[in-house]
Formats: C-alpha cells, sequence, structure tokens
C-alpha cells in the first residue's frame, strides 16, 4: 500500500520525473496481465526470462534511496530501511504471498526486469525511507499493477509494514 | 488585623465578581444541519494507519483553534461518506483484537452528526478491500437505504447493508471487477479489468437479481481510465491518465457509455490530471480536475499546479484555477456558493472559493498529519 511519500519532500519538482523519463516501460504492462477472474486468483503469466537463462545483474545506486532502480513502481516505506532489505523483510514480520508488480530498467545493463514489491505485513507503518514511484501503476481494477492496495493478502495479519522489491526476472522484449 | 484583611479580601472578590464553581460532564454537540462551509478532512494517518481521524473544520474560520468543531475516529485507512436524507456519516473501519494482530473485525460504523459519537454499527465479513481512500469503496443507493461495500481479498465482491435497519444482507461476487460506483434504484456499476464495467440489480432482500455488462470501452493499461470520478446528475465521468473523459451514465438500468471528449484543448499539450481526488464537482454541475504539466508515465498521482473547470454538457472549459502550492487531492463544499478544498504539498488545507478561484485561506495546525481525502458538509 502506499503512496505518499513525495509530497512532503517532493513539490512540482518532482525527483522522480528525470528518472521516469529515462526508464518508461509502458509497452511492457499488457504483457504482465495477471487478474483475479471467478473469485480466484490465475497465476499471472509473467514475461520472465529465469535466472538460469540470464544471470543475476550488475547493480549500482543506494538501495536506501528512493531513486534505485527497482523502486519504479514501489509505494510505501523500503523494507531495507526497517530492519529487512530490499528482497527481505525484517524480523518478526510475514511476507505476503500476493503481489503487484513493476517493470524497472536496470540502468547499469539496459534491461527490464519485472519487480515483485511483496509486502511485509504484521506491524505496523515502519515510517521510514517512504518511497512513491508509479511507473506502470494502474488503477485498482487492475489489481496485479496496482500500488494502491494494500497487499497484505494472504498472511496472518493485514496490517502494513514495508515493501520489498524482488527480482523475479528479466523481462521480455515485446 | 489579619481577619480584617481577610474579610475585605472575601467581599472584595465576591462584590467583584470570581471565578464561578462550574458543572463538570458538559459535552457539546454540534448543530444540524452543519453550516455549509463546514468541512471534514480524513487523515488517514499514514504513519499509524490504526489511529485515522476525521476532522470536522471551519473552512471560513481564521482561528486555528476554534476552527476545530470535533474529531471522529476511523481505523486503519477508512472509507467515508455521508449519508444525506439523515444526519448520519458512515464510516468503513478494520480493527484486530491485539492491534496489529489478532482476529480482524471488519465494521461500518454509523456516527451522528450532532453527537459526533458512533451510534451504531454493522459487522461485516473481513474482507473489505484495504486501500488508498478513494469514493467508490462505499456507497449508498436505493434513497440511502443499502450500503454497499467494495471487498479485494482477492476476489472481488460487494456486501450489501440494510443501513436503515443496521444488518447486512449479504455478497455479490463481482469477479474481475472492482469498486462500487452507485446506479438509479437497487443497483450498482464495477470497473473490469477487461475494459468493460459491470452491472449488478439488486432485489427486495438485497441478493442479485441480475447483472448486465457493457462492451469494452477503456484499456487497463494503455491511457486507462481513472477510477476517481465526478458524479454529475447519475453520470460517472473518468478521466484518463492522458487527459480524455469518458462519461458513463449510471442513470439507466444498465450502464450507458456516451462519447468521449478531451480535457485538453490547444495549446494544453503535456498537461495531465493527477492526484488521489483529482475530481470534483459543484451544485451547477460543473466538473473540477486536478492537473500538472510535463505529465509523462508515472505522473498520474504527480501534484497539480492548477485546477480546470469544465461544463460538461458543452464539453468545454470554463476556468482555470491556478494554485498558490501544488495540491495533491482535492474537495468541495456542496452550497451554491461552494469552497474549493485541496491538500497542498505541505499537507496543509487550502481553501479557494470555486467560482471565482480567489484563495482564502490555509487551514493548518489543526494536528493533522495526513489529510487525503476532504468533504464539504451534507
Amino acid at each position: 500500500m502506499k503512496w505518499l511519500d513525495g509530497w512532503l519532500d517532493k513539490t512540482a519538482e518532482n525527483t522522480a520525473r528525470s528518472i521516469s523519463q529515462k526508464t518508461s516501460r509502458r509497452g511492457f504492462l499488457g504483457k504482465v496481465a495477471g487478474v483475479v477472474v471467478g473469485g480466484a486468483v490465475t497465476v499471472p503469466l509473467l514475461p520472465v526470462a529465469r535466472s538460469q537463462e540470464n544471470p543475476a545483474p550488475q547493480e549500482e545506486g543506494d538501495p536506501a534511496s528512493c531513486e534505485y532502480w527497482r523502486y519504479c513502481a514501489i509505494d510505501g516505506f523500503l523494507c531495507g530501511c526497517c530492519g529487512g532489505s530490499m528482497n527481505s523483510c525484517p524480523p518478526g514480520t510475514e511476507m505476503s504471498p500476493i503481489t503487484w508488480i513493476g517493470t524497472c530498467e536496470n540502468p547499469v545493463d539496459g534491461k527490464s526486469y519485472i519487480i515483485s514489491y511483496n509486502d511485509c505485513c504484521g506491524k505496523s507503518s515502519c515510517g521510514n525511507c517512504l518511497c512513491q514511484r508509479n511507473e506502470g501503476d494502474r488503477p485498482v481494477y487492475n489489481p496485479r499493477v496496482s500500488n494502491d492496495l494494500n497487499w497484505c493478502l494472504g498472511t496472518s495479519s493485514n496490517t502494513y509494514h514495508c515493501s520489498t522489491a524482488i527480482v523475479i526476472g528479466a523481462a521480455l522484449d515485446e | 488585623m489579619k481577619r480584617l484583611i481577610l474579610l475585605t479580601l472575601i467581599f472584595a472578590s465576591s462584590a467583584f465578581g470570581q471565578v464561578q464553581p462550574e458543572p463538570t460532564g458538559v459535552i457539546q454537540t454540534l448543530p444540524a444541519p452543519w453550516p455549509a462551509h463546514w468541512i471534514i478532512a480524513h487523515d488517514v494517518a499514514f504513519f499509524h494507519m490504526s489511529d485515522g481521524k476525521f476532522y470536522v473544520l471551519d473552512a471560513e474560520s481564521d482561528d486555528a483553534a476554534t476552527r476545530v468543531k470535533g474529531i471522529f475516529n476511523g481505523a486503519f485507512i477508512a472509507q467515508f461518506i455521508q449519508a444525506t436524507s439523515r444526519p448520519e456519516m458512515y464510516i468503513l473501519e478494520t480493527f484486530r483484537s491485539r492491534g496489529s494482530r489478532g482476529e480482524r473485525t471488519d465494521v461500518l460504523t454509523i456516527y451522528g452528526k450532532d453527537s459526533l459519537a458512533p451510534i451504531g454499527e454493522v459487522v461485516i465479513p473481513p474482507k473489505r478491500a484495504s486501500a488508498m481512500p478513494t469514493n467508490y469503496h462505499l456507497q449508498l443507493v436505493d434513497d440511502e437505504k443499502l450500503a454497499l461495500i467494495y471487498n479485494f481479498t482477492p476476489a472481488t465482491s460487494v456486501s450489501v447493508v440494510d443501513i436503515v435497519n443496521r444488518e447486512f444482507l449479504g455478497e455479490i461476487p463481482i469477479p474481475g471487477c472492482s469498486l462500487v460506483y452507485p446506479m438509479a434504484g437497487r443497483a450498482f456499476a464495477s470497473l473490469c479489468t477487461d475494459g468493460s464495467m459491470m452491472s449488478v440489480q439488486l432485489d427486495e432482500n438485497g441478493e442479485q437479481a441480475s447483472t448486465a455488462r457493457t462492451g469494452e470501452f477503456f484499456d487497463a493499461n494503455d491511457d486507462p481510465i481513472m477510477e476517481k470520478a465526478a458524479m454529475i446528475d447519475g453520470v460517472a465521468y473518468f478521466p484518463t491518465f492522458l487527459g480524455r473523459v469518458v462519461p458513463v451514465d449510471l442513470n439507466g438500468s444498465e450502464p450507458e457509455v456516451g462519447q468521449e471528449w478531451s480535457l485538453l484543448g490547444d495549446g494544453d499539450e503535456g498537461w495531465r490530471p493527477g492526484g488521489i481526488q483529482v475530481t470534483e464537482r459543484d451544485s451547477d454541475g460543473r466538473m473540477y480536475v486536478l492537473m500538472h504539466p510535463d505529465g509523462y508515465e508515472g505522473s498520474h498521482k504527480d501534484p497539480g499546479t492548477e485546477v480546470w473547470v469544465f461544463d460538461v454538457a458543452n464539453k468545454r472549459r470554463v476556468d482555470r484555477i491556478e494554485l498558490q502550492l501544488p495540491a495533491i487531492s482535492m474537495g468541495m463544499t456542496n452550497d451554491d456558493d461552494p469552497l474549493l478544498l485541496v491538500t497542498n504539498v505541505n499537507l496543509e488545507l487550502d481553501i479557494y472559493a470555486a467560482k471565482s478561484g480567489e484563495y482564502q485561506r490555509t487551514l493548518n495546525n489543526f494536528a493533522a498529519e495526513t489529510v487525503l481525502m476532504l468533504y464539504g458538509a451534507e
């Protein structure tokens, strides 16, 4: 869930703007449509090249910064500022198995990757490193790519704590 | 001598008036109806969500202390709607038995406008969508007899509550669709991922009588419609990310998609709608849209620097209000001389005269932290 950030320190001069303009990925969105059908969740058919085909990418930047490349569609508190990391939850929380995704470009290799923003749940708002970027975010009627929803679903508590940004795989070109 | 002084003091104080003993236990109430320029500011308390608050404020007051008329609670990113036919407000809340953990209970809480106290509640299935606030998680239909609640587990459905008798009636599945838009009579519509709108007619028991589906009229990825529609005379006006407007008439038995038009005219290239509550409407049926220049992919929640005003019947812009500070969300009072209410980027409330666009005042320093939704008193 997640929203906010920016307005606390980002005004009309949106610091994320230049990044977003360089990394627009709208063309990929049509390929990542996992939808809720018939009261159940379909397994999303992600356009992912698995890791055995593509070795782990090199990355640069500060994972505690909202401008880090993986956070292009995140909206919430960065788990790396809450006792976890960009791909793990803080101690004593529970990772949601259901989530929303983004498609972000890694500036090091110029490739786009599918990012799973699994929320960490069961404790109240971490409150640290609030980050909101909405590249590829879509309204809640398109839930798989919507960051307005609290994705603490399928966990013992739906209380939202922070969000991770886990690389699922490389996005395939159109 | 001492006795004389004491007697003199007692005499003097009573003669010139001392602070008199006062009764305890006095609790204020509010007038009915509320003055037209009282507003409700929803502080979602993003940093401690279980403690959200709604502030009742006099938007015409320049006194930071006395402009606060009262406060009521809304737990865990509540959703909110006011009745117009009775002095009640409805808050969709989530509680857990151990605070951040334990058994979940979802409640539709009923507040009286005069007492500002909870006067009733309906326990509903613990499925209500937990999400940023919009106007379409909780709606009233059938002359405000039914309350409809959007559920997301992530299976989607709508809980139906008889709000007059304060009783949960049942749950309607809306597979692949989201949110509740009020339709005429005992009916609602929802937006679907496939680009259509689903409508549901309810029977006298609040159960599904029939459903219908429009054709696909929007793309959920490419220039999608924003779910934050302006409702004017039963028509939902959906702005799109890139600045089109798609009207859907909800006055009939099924939604009727109208002809789209554009918010943008010559020279408006790059302007886009953006923010939390992006649209509003006034008592004359004009539509207000929060707009920002130099739009880009992902700017649909960026602060707006202007509010554009549209005559929806003639599909043309009639005014352009330049905000003194960019704003993230909008509200409007419901009278004939309405106030435009915005949350600015400092998370203060700026008040404008809607018809002239003139800035009036800033409401701040009343302890709210993250006011994301604003409402005029009904």
